[in-house]
């Protein structure tokens, strides 16, 4: 085996497996500290209201809302089609680089899994709410039913989707839990209080690191991760099937389902680079998640982001090239300009131009400007899902239908709601469960870190 | 039932894996290796292998035959409906709803399996030699019944492949 040494250091601080067992369970020992609380309340106020929201919402019907016959899909499906980008990271990051053996997932790849299942639950409400009457949605459910038995669609993409979303919360929930099997067993083993004890103890499942118990984890975890890796493709991809396989101008296009694809990742990622930044900056991870972590996940958005530009150009040419004039229109007259110019020059400029800036490496290692940069790009692919459905509904074949749209204050509410869930949901895990993996962080420390730590030390010593 | 075992506990993975050849050598048999993190060379000493993979692999097999079973039953036998003419049997868009489910299919199979192979499952009574191991110490026991008398030869060779330390303890599950 090649045994290239492209990257430094992966931990810094010549760090010993007792004192990364320390390091990153201290949060979980120690009280909350003051912002966590502030932040905590505020994330509670904002699932209120979302709660409220959705009261509103199912008690009195989808008419709260501002969709209308033209515009039938509003804020709830950018914000679905969002949340779901966002939950792409975990599995791009734990999978992909666990099947690609990348060692420097270990430090983020829990807390990106973290925020995949708290995004993806987010996510799921939407769909829930905008069947209308919610406490039908089990019609959704292929089950041997007394109304004929009338089974479900199965080649409707509005069923692909509820199967794809549903399994991804599913799997990538039980692949973040059984990663922390080990690390629980470690608390457990740690942990100075009988009550503490007691409740990582049932959580840990009776682990302890036996040989037997370690052979089949990683075959689980290999196994897991190579079917698992479809799924980075596969939810994406069919949740772009409920655009791509109408006729409506705009979303009628063979592009959409990498496009989705490359789009989630992209907003993934860059949430996974602004969590980090908080986790490292609060918690004093520094020496985890390193300059050149965070150095990584910036090149990665570079380039992501010109596979935007390229699809954002290819969709132009595409509606040009077609010689459809109702292609032509959405495309130059609904989107370049026109109603919605704002709100596309706002997707090109925050997800097509500003990571560009990733070029310099001052900009990479400048944490402040790299963290306003990953809001940017989640900004900007809100924007760009509400390109996507808002200029094609609004302005169809039939200009006596066409409409403009707003959102009222109950959509805005069960938006700031899930914002909230995922803000609560992603303090808890900072909390109460260890947010970088450590017995995977401790199987990478010799390997990556304590001869390049030395080496590094002696040559500061020449 | 006597259930004492000799517990070397080592600080290192190296000192442990020499250690553990030297006693295999030495026609010691191994009771079980504790360890932080998955050490591959100590899953081989010990002679373990799994068939996961191949497991995994009939799962999803199983798991798409019977979905595509099912969606033909219900679509083509049991009430078949026409959309706008399309056939039935509309092989492949049941493709999409069929790589999720083997997928979810293989995910649950494996889980329980992993459950039940290695024994991992909540309010499991364990039994952990040494609580360190799951923190930064590596551990090995050895079944002291079957040692035969050749107990300090044991902690001889544990104690010179750097061991820090070697105890003899009677193992019981916790809870």
């Amino acid at each position: 085996m090649y045994k290239t040494e492209v990257r430094g250091p992966l931990i810094l601080g010549d760090k010993n497996y007792r004192q990364i067992s320390s390091d990153i369970i201290a949060p979980i020992d120690r009280p909350a500290p003051l912002w966590w609380k502030g932040v905590f309340g505020l994330g509670i106020l904002a699932t209120l209201f979302g709660l409220f929201a959705m009261y509103q919402t199912v008690a009195k019907g989808i008419g709260t809302w501002g969709v209308n016959n033209s515009v039938g899909w509003g804020w709830e499906i950018i914000n679905f089609v969002w949340w779901i980008g966002i939950g792409h990271a975990g599995t791009a990051f734990s999978i992909f680089l666990l099947i690609l053996r990348q060692k420097w997932r270990t430090s983020i790849n829990r807390a990106a899994e973290a925020m995949t299942v708290v995004a993806v639950g987010a996510a799921a409400i939407f769909p829930a709410l905008h069947m209308g009457r919610v406490w039908l949605a089990f019609y959704i459910f292929p089950y041997p039913n007394t109304r004929g038995p009338l089974w479900v669609n199965f080649n409707s993409p509005l069923f692909w989707d509820f199967i794809a979303i549903s399994a991804y919360l599913l799997i990538s929930a039980s692949f973040w839990y059984y990663g922390m099997v080990p690390d629980f067993a470690t608390i457990r083993d740690k942990a100075t209080s009988k009550i503490k004890k007691a409740v990582y103890g049932f959580f840990a499942f009776g682990w302890t690191g036996s040989t037997s118990e370690w052979l089949r984890y990683e075959a689980l975890s290999y196994v897991l991760g190579g079917i698992a890796a479809v799924l980075v493709v596969s939810v994406h991809s069919i949740v772009s099937t409920d655009f791509a396989v109408s006729v409506i101008p705009g979303w009628h296009t063979t592009v959409f389902p990498p496009y989705f694809v490359v789009g989630a990742i992209f907003s993934g990622f860059a949430m996974v680079m602004t969590l980090m930044i908080i986790i490292r900056k609060m918690y004093k991870f520094q020496d985890y998640v390193t300059n050149s972590h965070l150095d990584a996940i910036a090149r990665i958005l570079i380039f992501i982001s010109l596979i935007m530009g390229t699809a954002y150009a290819t969709e132009i040419f595409i509606a040009w090239y077609s010689g459809s004039q109702y292609e032509m229109f959405t495309f130059f007259k609904n989107r370049i300009t026109g109603d919605y110019t704002f709100q596309f020059w706002a997707m090109v400029v925050c997800n097509a131009i500003i990571p560009q800036l990733f070029w310099f490496k001052k900009i990479r290692q400048n944490l402040t400007i790299a963290f306003i940069i990953s809001l940017l790009i989640n900004l900007g692919m809100w924007y760009e899902r509400f390109n996507i459905l808002i200029t094609s509904l609004s302005k169809d074949y039939l200009p006596s239908s066409w409409v403009t749209y707003h959102p009222t204050w109950v959509e805005v509410g069960v938006y700031i709601g899930t914002l909230g869930i995922f803000i609560t949901g992603v303090l808890l895990f900072f909390k109460f469960i260890p947010m970088i993996a450590i017995s995977e962080v401790k199987s990478i420390l010799k390997v990556t870190s304590i001869k390049k730590n030395e080496s590094k030390n002696s040559s500061h010593g020449q | 039932m006597d259930n004492k075992h000799i517990i070397g506990v080592f600080d290192e993975e190296d000192a442990l894996m020499e250690a553990v050849h030297e006693v295999k050598e030495k026609g010691f048999r191994i009771g079980e290796i504790y360890s932080p993190y998955p050490l591959h060379e100590a899953i081989e000493a010990m002679g373990k292998t799994s068939r996961f993979a191949f497991v995994a692999f009939l799962y999803g097999f199983a798991g798409a035959a019977a979905v595509l079973a099912f969606m033909y039953y219900t679509a083509v036998i049991d009430w078949p409906v026409n959309y706008g003419g399309k056939p039935t049997n509309a092989f492949p868009s049941f493709i999409v709803v069929t790589i999720i489910i083997t997928i979810l299919t293989v995910t649950i199979l494996s889980l329980l399996t992993f459950s039940v192979r290695a024994k991992i499952y909540p309010g499991k009574a364990y039994i952990l030699p040494d609580a360190r191991s799951t923190d930064d110490k590596f551990v090995v026991i050895f079944d002291k019944s079957l040692l035969n008398g050749k107990q300090t030869e044991l902690e001889g060779i544990l104690k010179g492949k750097g061991a820090v330390e070697v105890y003899e303890k009677e193992l019981k599950p916790e809870n």
